[in-house]
């Protein structure tokens, strides 16, 4: 294995807290929840073990003992065999073969089709396809995590995501880092005079 | 449909700058040793394929200061003769020479003879890049035809409408020499997300043109188009894009880039988007990069 420093890209006199930073940056690009069941997954997934394996093996070398991170398991799927076969055609990158067994079931459409057809146009970057097949699969069975991440992912493309965008549309948007309103403001002062009040004291003499 | 893949000037380093110019300098250089002189046609685009190229190798390349053709009296830095600039400037004259061939049977008469003229010059250089590169050179012909069938059967789908350009995007980036499987397959992607983005750009650039001269274009049939529509147009191109670009993003973060990231950097994250925003607000590309950056100034 090459050097787990050049792997965070960090100095190898890095402290404790630059190694944690860079690690969690690009643990935030390869994640498989941010990148998804794409036909490049498997470099992401290779990526972020090679990533968790530097980032282990720096922690081992400083303390003597390894620390647990965060892993990414595979989840279990149910469903019925032939869909499990699918979602295997899929994953071997024999997206015509996926397609066209997806094609011959005409009844029985159900929250799973709609994935795996969104899932083989999602490959072939057939992405408005992939939005609608993938928004269906949400609507027919919204408690399904695997659809969500599916859905939720495009939906952040949608709204100008990019991953690794060094300044990224979200952190301008304020209500979404928890920024301060004029209208918390007041809002705090009144809950702050509140408090006092109750102490015996008085922030705001007015009211 | 070039020129959509550009740099966001005024967010750039000023060094950063420099390299991008000496490259583009150096390919308007590299395109005269296929025997191609007219330099009018150089474009964005396939500047920012030698800049890929070379953020993946790491090979010696050399900046130097000389003269060129369109700026006798100043010397300007410009990039040496390498193989990234050779690679670029081959599938440009492959792509410049369909764009004309396609041309050719457009219907307006200015533009026929226009095309005619231009194409038979073209042509040696078009045969020299495709004998350099054979299995590319093969890929976009075939895709090329791919293109004229889809616009034949007036496919109502944008994402198969989109996708000859984004395969031949693909094939270029793919066969990019020299790369190990890995990086191939990220470079494959990103090709096939960037013909996308340049196909629905395009497509949206030219929606109020088709829909006078009664052309094909996908947007003009989707639901609520049909009378050309351009606010639900509008809408719809941009829903695209951004699925688009989010998933080129997610492609790039993979690609290890040994230099020249900053420029890519910028051209990806602000470059396509800023282009896009231009072609929807319908405004000159170069005026609405400029008043964004004020605006945000």
């Amino acid at each position: 294995m090459s050097d787990p420093y050049k792997i965070l890209g960090v100095k190898p006199d890095a402290n404790d807290n630059e190694i944690r930073e860079a690690y969690r940056k690009l643990a935030a690009k390869y994640h498989p929840d941010v990148q998804g069941q794409g036909p490049l997954s498997d470099i992401a997934k290779t990526k972020m073990s090679e990533l968790n394996e530097a980032f282990d093996r720096i922690m081992d070398i400083r303390r003597g003992s390894g620390i647990p991170t965060e892993e990414y398991t595979q989840q279990c799927h149910g469903g019925n065999q032939l869909f499990a076969e699918i979602r295997r055609q899929i994953q071997l990158g024999n997206l015509s073969v996926a397609d066209s067994m997806l094609e011959k079931i005409e009844t029985d459409r159900d929250a799973e089709w709609s994935f795996l057809k969104g899932s083989v146009c999602y490959a072939r970057g057939w992405l408005n396809d992939a939005y609608h097949y993938f928004s269906n699969a949400t609507k027919l069975n919204p408690e399904n995590s695997e659809y969500r991440a599916a859905f939720s992912r495009m939906q952040a493309s949608k709204n100008g995501n990019m991953n690794g965008n060094p300044d990224n549309p979200y952190r301008e948007n304020p209500s979404i880092c928890g920024g301060c309103s004029p209208c918390d403001l007041c809002t705090d002062l009144i809950c702050a005079d509140c408090c006092c009040e109750c102490l015996g004291g008085d922030l705001i003499p007015c009211c | 449909m070039f020129g959509y893949i550009r740099p966001c000037k005024p967010q750039m380093k000023i060094c950063d700058y420099e390299t991008y110019k000496a490259v583009y300098c150096g390919l308007c250089k590299e395109l005269s040793r296929f025997g191609f002189i007219s330099r009018f046609t150089l474009s964005y685009d396939f500047a920012f394929l030698a800049l890929l190229h070379l953020s993946v190798n790491d090979g010696k390349t050399n900046i130097s200061r000389q003269r060129c053709m369109a700026h006798m009296l100043k010397k300007s830095y410009c990039m040496e003769h390498c193989e990234e600039l050779t690679y670029a400037a081959a599938m440009m004259c492959i792509s410049i020479y369909h764009k004309l061939s396609d041309d050719k049977s457009d219907e307006k008469f200015a533009k026929k003879i226009a095309a005619l003229g231009l194409c038979g010059a073209i042509k040696g250089a078009y045969r020299k890049a495709a004998a350099m590169y054979p299995e590319t050179a093969e890929k976009i012909s075939e895709y090329m035809k791919l293109q004229a069938e889809i616009e034949s059967e007036k496919c109502t789908s944008i994402d198969r409408a989109a996708e000859p350009s984004g395969l031949i995007t693909a094939a270029i980036l793919s066969g990019i020499p020299s790369c190990d499987e890995n990086t191939t397959r990220i470079l494959e992607r990103m090709g096939y997300l960037l013909g996308r983005y340049v196909y629905i750009t395009d497509a949206l650039d030219d929606a109020e043109e088709d829909y006078k001269n009664k052309n094909y274009n996908p947007f003009l049939l989707q639901e609520n188009c049909e009378n050309c529509n351009m606010d639900e147009i509008r809408r719809i191109a941009s829903d695209s894009v951004n699925f688009t670009l989010g998933e080129l993003a997610n492609a790039y973060v993979l690609l290890d880039t040994k230099r020249m990231k900053p420029i890519l950097d910028n051209i990806i994250y602000k470059g396509l988007p800023v282009t896009f925003n231009g072609v929807v607000s319908g405004e000159k590309i170069k005026k609405t990069i400029k008043k964004q950056e004020f605006e945000r100034i």
